[in-house]
């Protein structure tokens, strides 16, 4: 699903972000990417979705080499990607309903099957009951879970997440996560950037771990212990 | 690589494919534009402004269009179909007087001719007050020729009255014809240029409009950059980010120009009474010249124009910054 190529990443005027990383996500795989704070995992995860560009490397996405990808193929490529992030970047002034049906509604999905597939989605992540409400009405844990319907409601199959759960407490942590684990029961590959290392341990997923924007050591799902 | 139907795939051209894309199409455009209407209503007082400087703005212009549509049927009324006096050479007895009244009344750009006999005019000269003393001065030679009153055809443009004018001149037994055409000529400059100064001033309030819807969904787009920014990472191109904000503008400008119909009736309601008056004053010859429909239809749709391309042309400037 997902394959860097000796990519590197230097920002303007800074020093390199990620340098000559290389490694495979296969299809319906769930990951954690995780390393210190200014590793570069933020910077992975905005390499896929083209939120920046590579200085060096190649990028493969579902076969599509990153590179190729125009500006104007943008918006496109980044429909097939679900997002999720730490502030979960809901809008406040619509309801929950409204937020996740965006990603519908720019799919130019018809309006009896959007509210269709939003129910579906809010019913995947509990809160079905909340679909008339806004978001500032609901938990943190609540409003990150309306954000990861949002990202799952167009049924993408790929679904990166950056540090969705930095803002939670340990329990509720545990529950998104989990949730991330479901969706990538369903087929859906999962990549999600995060720091908390005995969070992920418990996961017994794949870990990749940058230092310095270099890979230091990929553990097997089989291997976490 | 999604599931879900992508915005304006690039398909194989099937006609099915073309289907759905006519139908996402208009999907799009019925969401855009509900949803900036939703959004105005949300805002009702900063909408209202917005409409309610635009629409005034517009307003103006009609409004001069109407005191020019009726200071010109005024002078219709009190000039072009007024009665001719053709005052007729001093030489010129009762019969030749009634003869050429009878060529007169058969042309077909008259509508009627009375003859003033010297006696008529000298009993008209009596009744004016401060002239009885100077006629007693006259001493019983009425020095008055005879007079044709001519009243040309209502219908009759400023060209077939100059005819008519100048067809009397010529005539023989003719000294001397008084018409208003050179007070008609005055007004027709006068309004000429009226009409130029409406068309500035309706070209300078336009601009005006376009720069107030422009400044409004300025502000909008500035208020709403994280939402730009949450829409562009679900992947909406510009075009999706881009249209609610000119359906923003039609509305805008669609409220305003409807606005501006109404205000403009109101100051056509508000002139009828007065020119009402005004016309039975001048014996039924002055009506309210009002709005002509297309333009209360046309103000609307080119205000609507308006409206689309000042936020077309402030989105494309502000998007670009803010991508
Ligand atoms: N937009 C940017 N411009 C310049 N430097 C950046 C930018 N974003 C990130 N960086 C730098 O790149 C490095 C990696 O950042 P990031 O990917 O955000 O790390 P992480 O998410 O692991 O904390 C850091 O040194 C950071 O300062
Ligand atoms: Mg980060």
């Amino acid at each position: 699903m997902i394959r860097f190529d000796q990519v590197s990443k230097r920002y303007e005027g800074g020093h390199e972000a990620l340098s000559q990383l290389s490694f495979e996500v296969a299809d319906g795989e769930m990951a954690f990417v995780t390393g210190h704070s200014g590793a570069g995992k933020s910077t992975l995860l905005k390499l896929i979705a083209l939120i920046e560009r590579p200085s060096h490397g190649q990028i493969v996405l579902d076969g599509q080499s990153l590179s190729k990808v125009r500006r104007g193929g943008i918006p496109r490529l980044r429909r097939g990607i679900g997002m999720v992030f730490q502030d979960h970047r809901l809008l406040m002034d619509r309801t929950v309903f409204a937020n996740v049906e965006l990603p519908l509604v720019i799919g130019a999905v018809a309006p009896a099957e959007r509210a269709r597939r939003v129910r579906a989605a809010l019913e995947k992540v509990g809160l079905l009951d909340y679909e008339r409400q806004l978001p500032a009405s609901l938990s943190a844990g609540e409003q990150q879970r309306v954000g990861i319907a949002r990202a799952i409601v167009a049924r993408p199959k790929l679904l990166i997440a950056d540090e969705p759960t930095g803002n939670l407490d340990p329990q509720l942590a545990v529950e998104i996560m989990g949730l991330f684990a479901e969706f990538q029961q369903l087929g859906t590959t999962v990549l999600v950037a995060s720091h908390d290392l005995p969070l992920i341990k418990r996961m017994k997923k794949r870990v990749v771990v940058l230092d310095h924007g270099r890979l230091v050591a990929d553990v097997a799902a089989s291997e976490v212990q | 690589m999604s599931a879900a139907a992508p915005e304006t795939a690039e398909a194989p051209r099937s006609g099915r494919s073309r289907a759905r894309r006519v139908a996402g199409w208009r999907e799009h455009h019925g969401w855009s534009a509900a949803a900036s209407l939703r959004r105005l209503a949300g805002r009702p007082v900063g909408t209202f402004l917005t409409v309610a400087v635009m629409g005034l703005a517009l307003a103006l212009p009609l409004a001069f269009y109407l005191l020019l549509a009726n200071v010109q049927s005024l002078g219709d009324g009190l000039g072009r179909n007024a009665a001719v006096s053709v005052f007729l050479k001093p030489d010129q007895a009762g019969p030749q007087a009634e003869l050429l009244a009878k060529t007169l009344r058969e042309r077909a750009d008259v509508a009627a001719v009375a003859v003033k006999t010297p006696q008529q005019g000298m009993d008209e000269l009596a009744t004016m007050q401060g002239f009885s003393g100077a006629l007693h001065a006259l001493d019983e030679h009425n020095p008055l020729p005879y007079v044709l009153e001519v009243t040309p055809r209502a219908d009759l443009d400023a060209a077939a009255f100059e005819r008519l004018s100048a067809d009397l001149r010529g005539e023989r037994a003719v000294d001397l014809v008084q018409d208003s055409g050179q007070w008609r000529q005055r007004l027709d400059a006068l309004l000429a240029l009226g009409r130029r100064i409406v068309e500035a001033l309706a070209l300078l309030l336009a601009v005006a409009a376009l720069l107030v819807v422009g400044n409004t969904v300025r502000v909008d787009i500035a208020s709403r950059s994280e939402e730009i920014g949450v829409l562009t990472l679900m992947g909406a191109s510009h075009a999706f980010v881009r249209r609610p904000y000119l359906y923003a503008g039609i509305w805008y400008g669609l409220f305003a120009g409807v606005l501006a119909v109404l205000l403009a009736l109101a100051v056509e309601w508000a002139l009828a009474g007065p020119v009402a008056q005004l016309g039975q004053v001048y014996g039924g010859r002055l009506r309210l010249g009002g709005l002509p429909p297309w333009l209360l239809l046309a103000t609307p749709l080119a205000s609507a124009l308006l409206g689309w391309l000042g936020a077309r042309l402030v989105s494309a400037w502000q998007l670009r910054k803010a991508a």
